[in-house]
């Protein structure tokens, strides 16, 4: 292997980001190097260990090798990141409980208390979300009427396109299915629950891939066909929506008035993924099967609260970095 | 937070365990500037201390997005770094402080052990 290929090969262990900065540069200093030294394995594990670095401060994780307003972005998207998949376990969760309420009110205390803190804890999340929306919502409104045409398309046309579209295949799509299935409540029961049964069951819909069914093939393919496609669809629908987003917040370069802001949110945020995980954890841990086995938490749910708890911590990491970066 | 040039800022004291390499460097830098591979070079000859490539580009990483240091036009594919009027002030404050640490811990240790 030539010194520019073993070059171009330690290189990858840096983010892209990086790579468009220093990789050149850096490229004709690993090549100086393995011309001196032809084999280190000391080096290897030095670009190693900066590559990953520079990884983790690149997703507002740690380090500080971004400027100052880079690195808070980079955190707060990070956070968002860390918000979307909190959402997509919790809102499973929350769904299963509230459409369960529907047919009946659970049978002990600590379900009840816990499908309370969740909701409230959801009403929460769709405030702080509606909060965020409206100063990059001003920030994007601001770049379509200031800058030439052409330059917003270059820039902005595949990030919002692709948020656009991801929210058009979640809506339709989970207003699709939320119908197709009697268990979501909908006209039967429309005044027994504690949030409208609309609301609950697009909240199913949209989460439905979050499922034990796929460790269970055999059960899996009884399932309508359309019902599994948007079980594959749905998560790329998901991610595609958070993709977009975040390259978007990425793309417009928010002044630092609305990044201190938005960090504000970020804390807030934190707080209620702290307070749904508590409510979430009170009845997985503590909450029983309920009238009609209702609320009987499952393997999926044990999974799910544990998926919660890594996105608060990336969270909270991510938080830390951004308010450490604006001391 | 500083704005979104970079900003003047950290001393190299908020650098922690990488003040090190980072005062390597801007000392290295304080007589002109120098691309990644003479940094090594320059950094050998004056410390005795080789800095391996992910160090070296770790730090003058951190050092421009502090603003300490600032990169120049590349001359072919190696890019020249020079250091900034923070950076001098950074380090020049840096150095002062480790001069007086050194200077406290000579003239003890000729107290106690006896001149050198």
């Amino acid at each position: 292997m030539t010194a520019q290929a073993r070059a171009a090969r330690l290189l990858r262990w840096y983010p892209r980001g990086w790579r468009d900065r220093y990789g050149a540069e850096f490229t004709e200093l690993l090549m100086a190097d393995l011309a001196e030294q032809p084999r280190s394995w000391r080096r290897t594990a030095d670009v190693a260990r900066a590559g990953l670095l520079a990884r983790l401060s690149h997703a507002g994780l740690g380090g500080q090798l971004l400027g100052p307003v880079d690195q808070v972005t980079a955190s707060l998207i990070t956070l968002g990141g860390a918000v979307a998949v909190f959402l997509t376990f919790g809102t499973m969760m929350w769904s299963q409980l509230v459409i369960g309420w529907q047919w009946a009110p659970p049978g002990n205390r600590a379900t009840t208390v816990a499908v309370l803190v969740m909701s409230a804890a959801m009403a929460l999340f769709l405030v702080l979300a509606l909060l965020a929306a409206v100063p990059v919502g001003w920030c994007l409104a601001r770049m379509l009427t200031r800058r030439p045409a052409g330059q917003l398309a270059r820039g902005l046309a595949w990030p919002v396109g692709l948020a656009t579209l991801s929210a058009a295949a979640l809506i339709i799509g989970g207003r699709h299915v939320q119908n197709g299935w009697p268990g979501t409540g909908g006209p039967a029961w429309p005044h027994q629950g504690l949030v409208p049964g609309g609301v609950a069951a697009f909240g199913w819909a949209t989460t439905l891939s979050v499922s034990s069914y796929w460790a269970h093939p055999a059960a899996l393919a009884a399932f309508p066909a359309g019902q599994i496609a948007w079980m594959a669809v749905s998560p790329a629908a998901l991610a595609g929506l958070a993709a977009g987003l975040s390259m978007t917040v990425r793309r417009l370069g928010l002044p630092v008035r609305v990044l201190r802001y938005q960090a504000r949110l970020g804390a807030a945020a934190g707080g209620v993924m702290a307070v749904f995980l508590t409510g979430a954890a009170c009845w997985v841990l503590a909450g029983g099967p309920g009238p009609r086995n209702l609320f009987r938490p499952g393997a999926i749910d044990v999974l799910a609260l544990i998926m919660m708890a890594l996105a608060l911590a990336a969270g909270w990491q991510a938080l830390h970095r951004a308010w450490a970066v604006q001391q | 937070m500083a704005d979104r040039s970079g900003a003047p800022a950290g001393a190299l004291g908020t650098f922690g365990r990488y003040a090190g390499p980072a005062t390597l460097i801007l000392s290295s830098l304080a007589d002109g500037a120098k691309h990644g591979y003479a940094l090594t070079k320059d950094i050998l000859s004056f410390a005795g201390v080789r800095l391996a490539p992910g160090t070296l580009y770790e730090a003058l990483t951190r050092l421009e997005a502090q603003g300490l240091i600032e990169p120049l036009p590349s001359q072919d594919r190696r890019r020249p770094y020079q250091l900034t009027a923070a950076g001098a002030t950074a380090l020049r404050a840096h150095l002062r402080a480790q001069r007086q640490v050194a200077d406290v811990g000579l003239r003890r240790l000729a107290t106690r052990w006896g001149p050198a």
